[in-house]
């Protein structure tokens, strides 16, 4: 009872408990921050990943593979499966209109079913919006302008089907009558300017040509068209030849991942097989191809070459078709489905499909052995076991760090101590036991730690909800940045308040306040009552 | 911890022994030898000092700085120990150094009463809590929590007796010297103890103040019919005893009844 009166005197009269709190505040703030960061970080990391290829890919590389809306077909009957999307994956070139050319990852996808695998139609940027974002007070995003509506409607149903936007000359062609076309990442083409609000502007860049005039270029890039340059292979990885090809740009998408961003050009399914010479095609034996026309050109007559100097060509023989290829297949799971569940479900139907095309796909066990058919989590597992690895890394240091404060509240414990030597004296003159002054201390220390913690969970909270205001208010007033999207994959700092982590940083640093207070406790006990009544 | 009252055996508790025809002391030291160790000198405080003391009986130990008188009464109020075998003291027949560590908690707490030289109030707590926290310790968390209006009340009486009814929630800075003491006589008192040990209480004050002092003390002893041992170096205040008993170097060289 006395210990309760007198850690709550003792609480309010003096600094250095004040001290001793601030140091657990602060330690519990930083871990918890750091913490919810890191956990932030690895949490979005599996979230985009999983949002842009969906639970489980199917993949075969380079050459592709044939008969996908069959296999797209079982695995969509299956109640395990929400939807499957065929979709190519190559690496390309993309000439954008300042002369510069960058290498780019080229994702030839089904508008519709890629949308309901990945949520891509949330991805689309260019599109009306009716509220504006949150740090958008002033409403200044470019995507409100009510006069745009219309050609931001018609923009993101443009980017929905990878398709040139409508015009009014085509409206009745429908989309599918219009050309085919890409969307871009946001951050590909480095002509739109991300305002600290959130918003993109579209700007415009000069531009000096070689004949040393220049001009300004860039801007809105929808609306505009860019050049991309593919390599086929045949399906012994050889190459064929290179396809370039000027596209309109129906829209941009920003995931939220600054690497996809930066890198990703995504192009309607059916052109990219077309450029990468993937789309259905009927086998010919014994024709005419250009190859061989270029050799009898150069060479002597051969077998073919009729006598008298008249030029025969065999007729074609048909061998059989070639049906179209793709690269990956995307499945996303039903709720209530994990991905590993679904992989597995996923190499049983890929079995049959595989049973059922025995010669025409990869078979089963290639898919199987060769981790061909893996969650996006398999599929990155070395990426992500090294943020984990790292976030252990970083909290193990920082719980280091923060045996610091134990160490402050020992000190602080023990000048308090020998300050108030006389008072234990005191109090074992009128009775008070040895473990009744250990707990008043011991008491006291739990009250610092309880106080640290709950202001150092507080103070964590305030900075995890508003972290990207805080960074972009550094940034603006002391002019650095710590975050720097180019190195961390998103472009707003990530953070995820776990309650589990939250109590067990809340509970750990109590208990460093309570070890902190320990000595200085066990000091105080032993105290002798007749020395400490005389202690000046 | 420690928020169960405070143990006091029952031979503590029990009936007087005088009033079981026994003798009639409540507290008696019997050949008490002291020594304490100032590094590695020995330094012998008390040898071989017996003292018996009457219930209701007012003892006054006499003597000059360094005589042991303050040992002899640390000892008398079980803070210290005596020498392992040299001596023992005892409250109603019963050796305190056969007590357990929390029985002489709860000797000090219940038995005994202490008044300082320097008062040795808690800065922090009002008057009211300095009274307070004795009974708190007596009683525990419990055990105070269910006598609280009642303790409170006894509190606040004692201060009211002593003159300090007004400032109950004064800090012990806010005090004189006269108006701490009270305090700290009022703390010693407020759990009733049968025996109040009084180390200089009147040594820190001036003549007329320690004056008043004492007349608290001994009216409330006379009120109450208490036992009180003072140790004092003022042979005035002595005078004011029913016996003196003077300490000379560690050793009893007189005893008589006040002049």
């Amino acid at each position: 009872m006395y210990q309760s009166l007198l850690n709550r005197r003792y609480l309010t009269s003096k600094v250095m408990p004040l001290l001793a709190a601030s140091a657990v505040m602060l330690c519990t703030a930083m871990v918890l921050v750091v913490w919810s960061v890191m956990g932030g970080f690895l949490s979005m990391l599996l979230v985009s990943g999983r949002a842009l290829i969906g639970d489980v890919t199917i993949t075969w590389p380079t050459s592709g593979f044939s008969y996908y809306d069959d296999l797209a077909t079982r695995l969509e009957a299956d109640p395990m499966v929400e939807a499957a999307s065929p979709t190519i994956e190559t690496f390309g070139l993309i000439s954008l209109p300042d002369g510069r050319r960058d290498g780019v990852m080229i994702k030839g996808v089904d508008g519709p079913s890629y949308n309901r695998v990945t949520g891509y139609a949330d991805t689309l940027w260019w599109r009306p919006l009716d509220r504006p974002l949150r740090k958008d007070a002033k409403r200044q995003d470019p995507r409100l302008e009510a006069r745009d509506a219309d050609l931001l409607r018609r923009l993101y149903e443009g980017g929905l089907v990878l398709r040139e936007i409508e015009r009014g000359s085509d409206r009745e062609k429908g989309p599918l009558g219009r050309r085919p076309a890409i969307v871009t990442g946001i951050e590909v083409t480095g002509f739109n300017y991300r305002a600290p609000e959130g918003y993109y502007l579209p700007a415009r860049r000069r531009f000096a040509k070689a004949d040393g005039s220049d001009e300004f270029v860039g801007g809105f890039m929808p609306t505009q068209s860019l050049t991309l340059t593919v390599l086929p292979l045949n399906q012994r990885g050889g190459a064929i030849d290179v396809v370039a090809r000027k596209l309109p740009v129906a829209n941009e998408f920003r995931s939220g991942l600054y690497e996809i961003d930066r890198k990703t050009v995504l192009i309607e399914l059916g052109e990219l097989q077309r450029m990468l010479r993937m789309d259905a095609a009927r086998g010919l034996a014994g024709g005419i191809d250009r190859y061989a026309i270029e050799r009898r050109d150069s060479q002597p007559a051969g077998a073919g070459e009729a006598s008298g100097g008249t030029e025969f060509f065999p007729e074609p023989r048909t061998t059989g078709d070639q049906p179209a290829r793709i690269t990956t297949l995307l499945v996303k799971a039903k709720p209530g489905f994990s991905p590993d569940q679904l992989s597995r479900r996923c190499e049983e139907i890929y079995a049959t499909f595989a049973a059922a095309h025995a010669g025409e796909v990869p078979p089963a066990e290639a898919m199987r052995t060769g981790g061909q058919i893996a969650t996006w989590e398999a599929r990155h597992a070395d990426m992500i076991a090294a943020v984990k690895k790292e976030t252990g890394l970083v909290l193990f240091l920082l719980g280091f760090i923060s045996l610091t404060a134990v160490f402050l509240i020992l000190a602080i414990f023990w000048a308090m101590v020998s300050e108030k030597t006389r008072d234990i004296g005191v109090l074992r003159a009128i009775g008070a036991g040895r473990a009744g002054v250990a707990w008043l201390w011991l008491r006291y220390g739990l009250a610092i730690g309880v106080i640290g913690t709950i202001g150092g969970g507080a103070l964590a909270y305030a900075v995890v909800l508003n972290i990207n205001s805080i960074h972009e208010w550094m940034g603006r007033a002391l002019g650095f940045q710590i975050w720097d999207p180019k190195v961390y994959y998103f472009t707003d700092i990530p953070s995820k308040v776990d309650l589990d982590k939250a109590v067990i940083v809340l509970l750990g640093g109590v208990l460093f306040s309570v070890a902190g207070a320990l000595w200085p406790a066990v000091r105080a006990a032993r105290m002798d009552p007749v020395r400490s009544l005389r202690f000046e | 911890m420690n928020d169960s009252p405070a143990q006091v055996v029952t031979p503590l508790a029990g009936p007087h022994p005088a009033a079981a025809g026994g003798p009639g002391f409540v507290l008696r030291a019997q050949d008490v030898h002291k020594t304490y160790w100032m590094g590695r000198v020995r330094v012998p405080v008390l040898r071989g000092v017996s003292l018996d003391v009457q219930r209701g009986e007012f003892v006054a130990i006499l003597g000059a700085s360094g005589s042991g008188k303050s040992t002899l009464l640390h000892l008398l109020g079980g803070l210290d120990r005596v020498d392992r075998g040299k001596g023992r003291v005892e409250y109603r027949g019963r050796d305190l150094s056969t007590l357990s560590s929390g029985e002489q908690d709860g000797y000090r707490s219940r038995a005994v009463g202490f008044v300082f030289q320097f008062y040795h109030l808690l800065p922090e707590l009002s008057v009211l809590e300095n009274v307070l926290v004795a009974a708190m310790v007596r009683w525990g968390r419990w055990g105070y929590r269910s006598r609280r209006a009642e303790l409170r009340a006894r509190a606040g009486d004692l201060l009211g007796a002593f003159g300090l009814g007004h400032r109950l929630t004064h800090r012990p800075g806010e005090l004189s010297g006269g108006e701490r003491q009270r305090v700290a006589i009022a703390r010693a008192l407020v759990n009733g103890p049968d025996v109040l040990l009084a180390d200089e209480p009147t040594g820190n004050l001036d003549r007329k103040t320690g004056g008043e002092i004492l007349d608290v003390m001994l009216g409330h002893r006379a009120e109450q019919r208490g036992t009180l041992v003072m140790v004092t170096h003022d042979p005035e205040v002595a005078a004011k005893a029913d016996r003196i008993v003077r300490l000379l170097d560690g050793k009893v060289v007189g005893a008589a009844g006040a002049a």
